[in-house]
């Protein structure tokens, strides 16, 4: 049941984020938006991770056959996912999320090479969740100035995703119980809401430049 | 209190003041276009000089002076520029 979840999830999280990310693409070339700009790299990222990770159990399930998908390669996926819920961050004015001291900035990397892939894996996850939490405070902040019935369904997307990464982070603690498969259902929903909106954007209006069709 | 515009909601205002607002096929002024998008003369000539060698805009010579005119490419440009405005703001962003 978690492995069919899990590979939902990915897939799912991987579709969605590429066809946003070709979206932001698209409207980046169209219109030079730096905004677009980091929205396509935000989305390719996050498509990008759920893809490693899906490979990863693909890997395991049809060549190892180990019973358990590689550490590194699910930690690696989460990283490149944090990367992209970073730049959504990023795009809603987050200027100083790295330590601004020199002194700060140079060991700030140093930690890292003196943990485990998991204990990785869960500090990336924690990073995730106040990314996300942030985004979708953010977002949702925006639908009460704006009042654009996307807006609020981006931001519900971007809560979920924030809850099912902070229960996907919660559920070491209880390993064999079904947290981590309600994280993973919840994550599915969060991303479904992120493409309701997009969704309905009317691209067929849009002369696309000649390089892309 | 005033509300903040990003460049590209500048250009998107001078397009579509071109595009809705003027009956004048010959185009419309500088002075027209800096009472319509609110921005001093110095930093509407750069955009406008930006925009007629991007192909957005067409620069007429109508009486002496000079008047702007919404290209093919320049209402194509508007099109995307509204429908990726719409895109961003369902992320609560602007573009």
């Amino acid at each position: 049941m978690e492995f069919l979840l899990e590979n939902i999830l990915n897939l799912v999280g991987f579709l969605v984020g590429l066809v946003i990310g070709i979206m932001s693409y698209i409207g980046f070339r169209n219109t030079g938006s730096p905004t677009l700009f980091r929205l396509t790299i935000a989305f390719f990222s996050i498509s990008s991770g759920f893809f490693v990770i899906w490979s990863g159990y693909m890997i395991e399930d049809f060549v190892l056959k180990s019973g358990n998908i590689e550490r590194w390669i699910q930690t690696l996926g989460i990283v490149i996912q944090t990367v992209g819920y970073f730049f959504i961050a990023f795009s809603h004015s987050i200027k100083s999320f790295f330590p601004k001291s020199r002194y700060f900035r140079s060991i700030g990397i140093f930690p890292l090479f003196l943990v485990s892939s998991v204990q990785l894996e869960h500090i990336f996850r924690s990073i995730s969740f106040i990314l996300l939490a942030y985004g979708a405070i953010e977002t949702m902040l925006s639908y009460f100035e704006n009042k654009n019935k996307g807006t609020i369904s981006v931001a519900v997307g971007l809560a979920l995703l924030a809850l099912g990464e902070f229960l996907g982070w919660y559920s070491f603690l209880f390993p064999e119980s079904i947290l981590y498969s309600i994280s993973m259902i919840i994550k599915i929903g969060g991303l479904l809401a992120l493409f309701i909106p997009i969704s309905k954007v009317p691209l067929t209006k849009i002369k696309f430049d000649e390089g892309l069709e | 209190m005033a509300e903040y515009r990003t460049h590209m909601k500048i250009i998107g205002d001078i397009l579509a003041t071109t595009r809705d607002d003027l009956r004048d096929e010959d185009g419309a002024t500088v002075t027209y276009l800096i009472r319509k998008a609110n921005i001093s003369h110095s930093r509407i000539s750069r955009i406008l000089k930006t925009l007629v060698s991007q192909g957005l805009l067409e620069q007429v010579d109508s009486q002496g002076s000079n008047k702007y005119k919404i290209s093919q490419s320049g209402r194509e440009f508007l099109q995307a520029y509204y429908t990726f405005t719409n895109f961003a703001e369902n992320f609560g962003l602007s573009i």
